[in-house]
């Protein structure tokens, strides 16, 4: 009889346990709200991997149709892997390209422009920021429109006046108006660097005029250093900008040797065109194109693995969006 | 006395003050009006004008409207038969391409292993904004939705809509990855604006017993309709801007004045959009604000 009664009694904490454990398992697969559960995760995975996916497709395509030889690329039936990896291809864009050179001046040019903006749109965006200047509502109102001024409104002016200054198939006209903080999209670095000093204390540049400093030991000693997250994200976004950007050295740029890589697809495009009326299309058309586009956004990608984390974190701290 | 002489030398330190604000900003203000105020007035100038590079200079004959009075009503195949399915397109990509960065972004603020490896996915499009590579993807016809062809939505479309309207349609749903790739600034600025919302809203709005879906209705999606409105508006200036666009296609140098006057024109219907869109949202948000 006793023993009937503990067993009873083991059998009702049994229960209990399993429905403590069930408890617990809802808890883990729903959440104690709705958006921390497992199912909601696994949710959310789902939805990230498939939108992901349709994200990175063209970009797969591109390296899977870039490998492929002739047999390959015919063949109905391959999709997405080639029988044997062909690189022959990507040498021939690598030729046709002169990469090395071409990659230089890319480089060279996205990083004079990147520097040049990063410390001119600083000095405007700290006036705008924090200094007395005469009008500053109305120069503001000028920036915001500079903003929205396609430069294609802006460029044959100024084709015009590099062709008087014989600044033609050179790149001075590009890099120029970065020296004052202007360019590619430099109004928006501009504003970006006066939120940036907007949302800094001003304790730091009272205390440095108590000692003495002139505005410009304030800003260059003091402020200008406090800035380097906004520095990163600007210098990072002009150089991509920069690098990418194949509308401005069309304009001035289209009988110079000094081209840059963003110009290499509409250069083979052409190339390939001419060849195509002599010898007919070759199998290669396409992957060609593709090699092409792979080899301009190579350094790129690599320089984004390495500052990915800026490119965000950036963002929020620079308080851009305050 | 002495309070004139305090007052004296306060308004030499205001004017001082004035003085190195604008040595600061004096080199924006030049490359202001270098690049900016001269070249947009002369190609105002321009575009009454035929303009020709002579080798001693420039050959300006004046033609008036002429140029204006060609491209709005003479002949269309200039801007119209370009700049109508434009705007079609763009007044359907626009809503896509916000709506889209704004749930990317929410989901991205979620914490979760393995975020950064999404972000990294979504934020490539930053890298690969310019036109020529997206162009490249398009014309290959890398673009679309496997599963839009398997349902022949675009016969459809085509039986259903006007033919004026299913083009352009089509041709958005043709490309659609594409656009999504349009959208990679945008979610940036979604993501870091929705990190402006506190988690201590949330947690309150929790321990009120609101559900998550309340919450997004009654918190996220408030807070973020400044930065809606500042996606937008940067959507519109990134795709009237684009230099692939089939209007900026035709601003050459065979044909200074022309060209300055299509620029003109165009540039007169950039800002008229802009003024759209800005009308719209404030309506939408009014409305919101007053159903809330």
């Amino acid at each position: 009889m006793n023993r009937l009664m503990t067993r009873m009694r083991n059998a009702r904490l049994d229960t209990h346990a399993l429905s403590a454990a069930l408890t617990r398992t809802k808890l883990v697969i729903l959440g104690r709200e709705l958006d921390k559960g497992l199912l909601f995760k696994l949710f959310l995975y789902v939805l990230l991997i498939d939108v992901a996916f349709i994200y990175l497709s063209p970009i797969m395509k591109m390296v899977s149709t870039m490998i492929k030889n002739a047999g390959d690329l015919s063949d109905p039936s391959v999709i997405w892997i080639p029988h044997e990896i062909y690189l022959g291809t990507l040498q021939n864009a690598w030729e046709k390209l002169d990469y090395i050179k071409s990659f230089l001046v890319s480089t060279g040019v996205s990083g004079i422009v990147a520097l040049l903006q990063t410390v001119s749109c600083a000095v405007a965006g700290y006036a705008f920021a924090r200094l007395q200047v005469p009008f500053k509502n109305f120069w503001f109102f000028c920036l915001l429109v500079t903003f929205i001024v396609p430069p294609q409104v802006t460029i044959l002016p100024n084709i015009i006046a590099a062709n008087q200054m014989g600044t033609m198939q050179t790149w001075v006209p590009i890099i120029l108006p970065a020296v004052f903080g202007h360019g590619l999209k430099g109004a928006l670095f501009v504003i970006i660097y006066r939120q940036f000093f907007m949302s800094q204390p001003k304790e730091l540049e009272e205390s440095a005029k108590i000692d003495g400093a002139s505005v410009f030991k304030t800003f260059f000693k003091v402020m200008f250093p406090l800035a380097k997250s906004a520095m990163v994200v600007v210098f990072l976004f002009s150089f991509v900008w920069t690098w990418n950007d194949s509308y401005l050295p069309s304009m001035y740029l289209y009988n110079s040797d000094l081209q840059p890589l963003s110009r290499g697809l509409s250069i083979i495009a052409t190339e390939l065109a001419a060849q195509a009326e002599i010898t007919g299309p070759t199998p290669y058309q396409d992957s060609i194109k593709m090699a092409t586009a792979f080899l301009m956004i190579l350094p790129l990608l690599i320089l984004y693995v390495f500052t990915q984390r800026w490119f965000v974190e950036g963002i929020e701290r620079t308080g851009l969006v305050e | 006395m002495i309070g004139k002489l305090i007052g004296k030398r306060k308004l030499k330190i205001n004017t001082w003050r004035k003085l190195e604000g604008a040595l600061f900003l004096s080199p924006w203000i030049f490359g202001f009006f270098a690049f900016m105020v001269f070249p947009i007035g002369f190609s105002l100038y321009m575009s009454f004008n035929q303009v020709r590079i002579v080798p001693d200079g420039l050959d300006i004959q004046y033609r008036g409207v002429t140029y204006y009075k060609q491209i709005l009503f003479e002949n269309g195949s200039i801007l119209y038969n370009n700049l109508i399915p434009f705007l079609q397109e763009a007044l359907i990509m626009i809503p896509i391409i916000v709506i889209f960065a704004l749930l990317v972004a929410i989901m991205l603020n979620y914490n979760f292993s393995g975020r950064w490896l999404f972000r990294t996915i979504f934020f490539l499009p930053v890298i690969f904004s310019t036109g020529a590579i997206i162009q490249e993807f398009y014309d290959q016809g890398e673009g679309t939705l496997g599963f839009l062809e398997q349902y022949n939505l675009a016969d459809y479309v085509s039986m259903v809509l006007p033919s004026s309207w299913s083009g352009p349609i089509i041709r958005i749903m043709n490309s659609f990855v594409l656009i999504l790739w349009y959208s990679g600034v945008q979610i940036l600025l979604f993501l870091a604006g929705r990190q402006t919302i506190s988690a201590t809203v949330y947690e309150a709005a929790r321990i009120d017993g609101a559900s998550p879906w309340e919450s997004f209705w009654k918190i996220t999606l408030p807070g973020m309709i400044p930065f809606i409105f500042l996606n937008l508006i940067y959507t519109v200036v990134d795709l009237f801007t684009f230099p692939r666009n089939p209007i900026m296609q035709k601003v050459t140098t065979s044909d200074y004045g022309k060209s300055s006057a299509l620029v003109w024109i165009y540039f007169v219907i950039i800002l008229l959009f802009l003024g759209l869109v800005m009308l719209v949202f404030r309506r939408v948000n009014k409305t919101y604000q007053q159903t809330r």
